[in-house]
């Protein structure tokens, strides 16, 4: 026969401020797991939206990013005129694309980091989704203008609409501000291609992009471009190039998360057993009458135990509404792909509050069965006789 | 203190408690510890960098190269001692994983500049000597076991080439990860659109008084060029990448005050829990005649000989397990995983002020109590 939940109930109330200060400690090891994990799933999940599904990524072959990619226009001519590749009123959707970096102070500070300034055809935008402009206009082709992404502009100093800068001699104005969606180019600065390439005198581009026409052709002219000796290129779906970035990007943070809250959830566990015995014994008494009145040893142990994950579970709920009002914050660090900022949101997500579910009850688990079953050991006649 | 006895006996009644409080508050500064070192590692670039040394780089960014003739120039401009390449190669040895840094550098003056670079001169003479030589720091050779006269094959993402060099010597001091070779050797080998170019100049004064001096000149030279300049103390230029990681102080910061208050949670729990099933005791000292003050002092000293022993178990034991792995092996950019003497007095004040708030509320509340009261308590 079960012990009736409403004694678990009792006794973890009765004791307010030793389950609380014990669930506190659970749910603060909680919070940080959270904490450090939203930030990289923030990550992870910029990245995981921004690539098309139907897009082709083409890089020089052996680059590690488009920062030390180069397609020549020779090589863009080629690539564009290829079967599979989409048209739209008969032009191909492609679009050669320039990367640089211009380093930018943060607001506030002296110093800052690197921002992607990126140079768009004018098919780019038809092969990307989510863009909108929400400040000013978009920049005339031809002209030195740019728009900055809306947080890039917030984030660092004199990127707002109307302030210049300036790429070796060439002054760029600010003409608007846009959105994507919390995609990866969201963190970028947008500028007309030809003039990154006058600005920059560089005459090769970074990248290609490529509309295919439809998923079965992805793959087939991925590994026609990448195999084409001549070439000297590489193709990779869209999806994968940015999926691919995740790890470099939060893997760190994600083996911090893991190891801060396992020591952390090792001291909390040690806790949660010193509260444990102390209910023991406590209620050494009590568990003597339980048992005289026919509950068995495992439905006491069942009991504890559950006592024990019942705070562990308060203490989780804390630690989520701890660290809720973090999907609120805005924040941004150095991708290493690029070498430069990626503004992204912390995203506490319902999986990763399961598995902070999991985690604080493994903790309320663990750290109760000890004292679980050295309960369920008393002998009832020295139980009766505890004073 | 005459009541030593009475509180060390208080705290082995419980022996099970006093280890289980113990081992958390271990666990707990250790934790402290390594997060308050990572922390120092992170801003060591700032805070040990050289004050006579300043870096030049592209004005737009690092993005931008810088044509190598500006040497020439910037060995004019007054105070300063010596100029060098020191440019970023990025290359890779044999697998992305295996991360250090390769710098392409003028062999014969690196030592005058990089003062911290230590090596035999039999070394620095085989070095100079040979164009594709190269030398690398003791760490790379305890990751990977280069010795003298191996040959290491590196690749750059970015120059699109593959580089056998020749390790000419192992140095110790500064960044123990990273390789050096000879720009003029990778020079004639990269694509031509980075010909006589590199990434950065490594700039020695003669005076930390010449620094802004050379920093303002250095950047007048190349204002109106195709290649403007930004030169900065290599602090400033440290301190710019530190702040591309964004918020990472504020972050440790923030964790570290969730485990220092989770520490100050566990440790109130068992005082109080200590506390309140002594209260009948309180009630018969107080009967003996024992003052509020002296029982009060009784529970405190419990709490800070608990929390005591807590951190010397803690910083003993990091410092042991720092001093038997280096994890600066595995990370990259961080030269040392050894705690500073800061770091463990934070952490032993830290536990401190965590064993006196802890007891601070029950004690009182305890030793305030009328004897009647005390001895009715039903704990």
């Amino acid at each position: 026969m079960a012990l009736p939940l409403k004694y678990n109930f009792r006794n973890i109330t009765v004791r307010k401020s030793s389950t609380l200060a014990t669930a506190f400690t659970i749910g603060l090891t909680v919070g940080v797991y959270l904490m450090v994990m939203a930030l990289a799933h923030g990550i992870d999940l910029t990245l995981a939206s921004s690539g098309e599904p139907l897009n082709l990524i083409v890089l020089r072959e052996g680059s590690t990013a488009e920062l030390n990619s180069s397609v020549s226009r020779e090589n863009l001519n080629n690539l564009i005129y290829l079967d599979g590749v989409e048209r739209e009123s008969d032009q191909p959707l492609a679009a050669p694309e320039t990367l640089t970096l211009i380093y930018k102070a943060r607001k506030g500070m002296s110093q800052g980091s690197n921002v992607t300034i990126r140079g768009i055809g004018p098919m780019s935008n038809k092969l990307r989704s989510g863009y909108k402009t929400v400040a000013g206009r978009m920049f005339q082709p031809g002209l030195n203008e740019a728009v900055v992404s809306k947080r890039i502009a917030e984030r660092f100093q004199g990127l707002d609409i109307g302030d210049k800068f300036r790429i070796q001699a060439t002054d760029y104005s600010v003409v608007g501000l846009f959105e994507a969606g919390g995609k990866a180019f969201e963190s970028e600065i947008w500028v007309d291609v030809n003039s990154l390439a006058n600005a920059t005198k560089r005459d090769t581009f970074s990248s290609v992009l490529l509309r295919v026409k439809d998923p079965s052709v992805l793959g087939p002219l991925a590994k026609r471009i990448s195999d084409d000796q001549r070439l000297h290129l590489k193709a990779v779906p869209e999806r994968t190039f940015y999926e691919d970035q995740q790890g470099a990007a939060s893997g760190v943070l994600k083996v911090l998360a893991v190891f801060i809250a396992f020591i952390m959830a090792v001291g909390a566990g040690f806790a949660g057993m010193n509260t444990m015995y102390a209910a023991v014994a406590r209620r050494t008494k009590e568990i003597g009458t339980l048992r005289v009145l026919g509950f068995s040893r495992r439905s006491i142990l069942i009991s504890f135990v559950l006592e024990s994950v019942a705070i562990a579970i308060i203490g989780v709920g804390i630690g989520i509404l701890l660290s809720l009002p973090l999907n609120f914050v805005s924040t941004g660090t150095a991708n290493f792909t690029n070498f430069s900022e990626i503004a992204f949101n912390f995203r506490v997500t319902p999986d990763l509050m399961l598995s902070a579910l999991i985690f604080g009850a493994g903790i309320g688990f663990l750290g109760s069965l000890l004292p679980s079953i050295r309960a369920s050991r008393f002998k009832i006649v020295d139980a009766l006789r505890a004073s | 203190m005459k009541f030593s006895k009475l509180i060390i006996k208080n705290i082995l009644r419980n022996k099970r408690r006093t280890l289980l409080t113990i081992s958390s508050l271990v666990v707990s500064l250790f934790l402290i510890i390594t997060l308050a070192t990572i922390l120092t590692e992170f801003t060591r670039g700032s805070e040990k960098s050289n004050p006579l040394r300043l870096v030049t780089r592209h004005a737009v960014s690092l993005g931008f190269t810088l044509p190598m003739a500006q040497q020439q120039r910037i060995a004019t401009v007054p105070g300063v001692k010596a100029v060098i390449p020191f440019s970023w190669f990025g290359g890779i040895y044999k697998d992305e994983k295996n991360f250090f840094a390769n710098f392409a550098v003028d062999a014969t003056r690196l030592r005058d500049v990089m003062t911290e670079v230590d090596m035999s001169d039999a070394e620095w003479q085989s070095f100079i000597n040979d164009r594709q030589g190269a030398i690398v720091g003791k760490k790379l050779v305890q990751l990977y076991g280069f010795t003298n006269g191996q040959r290491v094959t590196l690749r750059s993402p970015i120059y699109d080439r593959s580089v056998e060099f020749i390790v000419r010597g192992v140095y110790t001091g500064g960044d123990e990860k990273t390789l050096f070779f000879h720009h003029e050797y990778v020079n004639e080998l990269v694509p031509a659109w980075a010909k006589d170019q590199v990434s950065t100049f490594s700039i020695l004064a003669n005076s930390a008084a010449d620094v802004p001096r050379i920093s303002q000149a250095v950047d007048s030279l190349f204002i109106n060029t195709d290649a403007p300049t930004k030169t900065e103390s290599e602090r400033d230029f440290a301190i710019s990448f530190e702040t591309m990681m964004g918020g990472v102080k504020q972050f440790m910061y923030g964790i570290m005050a969730a485990i220092t208050f989770s520490l100050l949670l566990v440790m109130a729990n068992t005082m109080a829990m200590t506390v309140r099933e002594r209260t009948r005791e309180v009630g018969m000292l107080k009967a003996l005649g024992f003052q509020r003050g002296t029982i009060a002092r009784l529970f405190v000293g419990e709490a800070l000989v608990v929390t005591t022993l807590g951190a010397l178990i803690g910083i003993g034991g990091a410092m042991v397990i720092f001093k038997s792995i280096d994890l600066s092996l595995y990370i990259p950019n961080f030269q040392s995983f050894m705690p500073t003497p800061q770091t463990l007095l934070l952490a032993f004040i830290v536990s401190i002020s965590v064993g006196i708030a802890s007891v601070i509320y029950s004690a009182y509340r305890v030793s305030g109590m009328t004897i009647a009261e005390a001895l009715r308590s039903t704990e």
